[in-house]
């Protein structure tokens, strides 16, 4: 591990940099989608149980038991089968999508449980609809109220982005793998690679901690 | 599937089961060791370890299976690609048991320590008699959930070239030129595994609420 | 020898807890087989000196000794003890807490013979024999295999007094051990404590209880802003207090 080889990590770094540029794209996508399917999900199960209603549940939780890349196998391998035939980047976005909507339906579930009834009550009384009144009244407080659970599902979600390296997407951890396949360094290469994962654990961290702070002002603390 | 595909998926549960098995144990015992070690607050020992946990709190099971994989060959000795794996998943398992003993450490209740001290306990034998008894059933909750995590994330170990559930579809599909059985049939084994845990650790939080009371 | 030398003697002890002096000077001494209760409102420094007594607290100043022995600094007056000669010594006083702190993980009988077993080696038979003689004692050997979240506050007590009298020790010090109870809870746990003063147990009490004080102790202490500003005998204390602030302090409990 001496200077020669850094060097060659810098003189790589647009393929570290693209590598990175495509995870940080999956995980950013994956986590607006994820987390506004969550959201809709959990309006799917408001309201009296119903079969259909019951079923999306039990759905939800075996999804939350299965291994993401069991998941993403499914989806790149399974369905050709019969007869879907997903590329690996669409296949890469919606399972991790899909995968990840399930647990924040349950962490957002979990807020709704947890919400005074005379809420709802008071929000009929003003005339909302059911729809206004989830995504007016009851979504923002679930929202403010699972922030320090979000912290985790995030980092969750992007280490399951390495994943995709397995169905052949060029993402960071490939690229760590393929310069240290081409130049015998695999000490920098992955020392940078896992030193960007941690960057953007941190991002994702402080950005939760003004999210927390802004839930404090609007009254709203965790717990 | 026929019955040769159902042993080759059984071979492959195995191989998750038995990697996956060793890793929480010495991750139990690891964290543990990390968390104590922690708490005692020595000034660079405990730095390290803040950045070791906070490190691999954010690193992917794949990259870390592939870094040490792609390191190993540097060290002088031969090291079996089954070692890799159980310690990339300890080292990363051990990170997050850490911080699940050492909110146990900090929140045992100080009256049950007065408790063991007035009764002339000494620090070892409070440890071990009153401390560690209770925060192995607090912490089992956290425990077990962590199990979980670690084996959903263990078909990173087929990096190494272990045939995981996971990765073991691939073979099976290899034979047949049919992807999809195998492939739910490992989800069914996923969830009968996962499942266990689940039910486990809602076992293991009833007991929990009780000490608390 | 032993009989001469007081249970508890307790020499000009001073502690403060950032930088406000809690205790100011306190002389304190317990004979074998006497009973004594503390009073003093709340925040004076009641549960800070029986703290002290088994250095739960460590003191700024003054001496401890229990049956002539000093607690916490060794025999030459200066070093601290170690942590094996502290738990020894610590052995020698038990304690029952306001809030009980039974063991939750253990069941009855075994909060009773934890410390007799894994502090004083006492064989586990002989230790289980004795647990139900004491358990027995205060009406709780019916239910020595249960866990302590299956009890009552009163019946936690119990036990927790159980597990005091099972180390063998010279004294009991009680933190006010009804004051976390329901009100007819108290009279149960009160009755124990009471058969205990009858046969002699030597006992200091800490209670807002004034005629619990009154019909058990054979003295009882005023202490006010971390000093003993009266001690006498029940009947004096209460009948003809010396002091104005005691006479106050009695007077708000009619
Ligand atoms: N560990 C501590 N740290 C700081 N202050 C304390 C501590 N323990 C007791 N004090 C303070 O010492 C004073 C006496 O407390 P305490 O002995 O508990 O009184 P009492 O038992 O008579 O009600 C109180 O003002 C209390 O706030
Ligand atoms: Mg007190």
């Amino acid at each position: 591990m001496n200077l020669q080889d850094w060097l060659t990590v810098w003189i790589n770094i647009d393929r570290v940099a693209l590598g990175f540029g495509v995870t940080v794209l999956f995980f950013a996508f994956a986590t607006v989608t994820a987390f506004i399917g969550g959201c809709i999900l959990v309006y799917l199960m408001e309201g009296r149980p119903s079969f259909l209603k019951t079923s999306l549940r039990s759905g939800l939780d075996v999804l939350r038991t299965l291994p993401f890349l069991i998941v993403l196998y499914l989806l790149y391998y399974g369905l050709p089968q019969v007869g879907i035939r997903l590329n690996a980047w669409t296949a890469g976005m919606i399972a991790l999508s899909l995968y990840h909507a399930s647990y924040y339906a349950e962490i957002l579930r979990g807020a709704r449980v947890a919400l005074p009834q005379g809420q709802i009550e008071s929000a009929k009384a003003h005339g909302f609809t059911s729809f206004r009144m989830y995504y007016r009244i009851l979504l923002p407080q679930m929202v403010l109220r699972s922030g320090p659970l979000f912290g985790n599902q995030l980092v969750g979600c992007l280490k399951d982005t390495a994943f995709l390296s397995i169905i052949t997407i060029f993402e960071l951890t490939a690229a760590a793998n393929d310069l240290q396949a081409v130049y015998f360094i695999p000490m920098p290469a992955f020392i940078v690679v896992i030193a960007l994962y941690w960057c953007i654990s941190l991002v994702v961290e402080q950005a939760l901690r003004s999210m927390g702070r802004y839930a404090k002002h609007r009254g709203l603390s965790y717990e | 599937m026929d019955w040769n595909a159902w042993i080759t998926l059984f071979e492959g549960a195995w191989v998750t089961l038995w990697i996956s098995g060793i890793s929480i144990a010495l991750g139990i015992v690891a964290g543990f060791g990390v968390a104590v070690l922690r708490n005692a607050r020595i000034p660079v020992i405990s730095k390290f370890l803040y950045y070791y946990i906070s490190i691999i709190r954010a690193t992917p099971m794949v990259t870390l299976v592939l870094f040490l994989f792609v390191t190993a060959p540097y060290l002088p000795i031969d090291i079996d690609r089954w070692i890799i794996a159980v310690a990339a998943l300890t080292i990363n398992t051990t990170a997050f048991n850490a911080e699940i003993w050492r909110s146990a450490l900090a929140t045992f209740s100080r009256e049950q320590v007065e408790a063991a001290k007035a009764a002339g306990m000494t620090r070892r034998v409070m440890l071990r008699r009153i401390m560690l008894p209770q925060m192995m059933i607090t912490s089992l909750p956290g425990l077990v959930n962590e199990m979980t995590l670690l084996i959903k994330s263990s078909p990173a170990i087929a990096m190494v070239g272990l045939a995981d559930l996971t990765r073991i579809t691939n073979r099976i599909t290899a034979v047949t030129y049919e992807p999809l059985p195998p492939i739910l049939a490992a989800a069914a084994l996923y969830i009968l595994m996962i499942g266990a845990l689940v039910r486990l650790q809602r076992v293991a939080d009833k007991y929990a609420r009780r000490l608390a009371m | 020898m032993n009989e001469v030398l007081p249970v508890i003697e307790v020499r000009d002890l001073h502690k403060s807890f950032d930088g406000v002096e809690v205790l100011k000077g306190i002389d304190f001494d317990v004979n074998r087989g006497q009973i004594i209760s503390i009073i003093g409102s709340s925040g004076s420094g009641k549960s800070t000196l029986l703290r002290c007594i088994n250095w739960l607290e460590e003191p700024d100043s003054g001496s401890i000794r229990i049956v002539g022995d000093r607690v916490g600094i060794r025999a030459d007056g200066k070093t601290p003890m170690s942590e094996k000669e502290l738990a020894s010594v610590r052995a020698r006083a038990a304690m029952v807490f306001q809030s009980f702190n039974l063991w939750p993980h253990l069941s009855v009988l075994h909060n009773v013979t934890e410390a007799p077993v894994h502090v004083q080696g006492v064989n586990k038979d002989e230790a289980i024999a004795q647990a139900e003689v004491w358990l027995e004692r205060v009406g709780m050997l019916v239910k020595k295999d249960a866990y302590p979240w299956t009890l009552s506050g009163g019946q936690k007590q119990r036990v927790a007094i159980a597990r005091a009298l099972a180390m063998n020790p010279e004294v009991i010090l009680f933190d006010e051990p009804t004051s976390a109870l329901d009100p007819e809870l108290v009279g149960e746990v009160q009755g124990v404590i009471g058969e205990l003063a009858a046969d002699n147990f030597t006992m200091v009490i800490v209670t807002h209880e004034m005629d619990f004080a009154r019909t058990i102790s054979n003295e009882v202490v005023f202490i006010d802003k971390g000093v003993v500003v009266e001690q006498a005998a029940p009947e004096k204390f209460f009948g003809d207090p010396d002091t104005e602030r005691l006479r106050q302090f009695v007077s708000r409990y009619r």
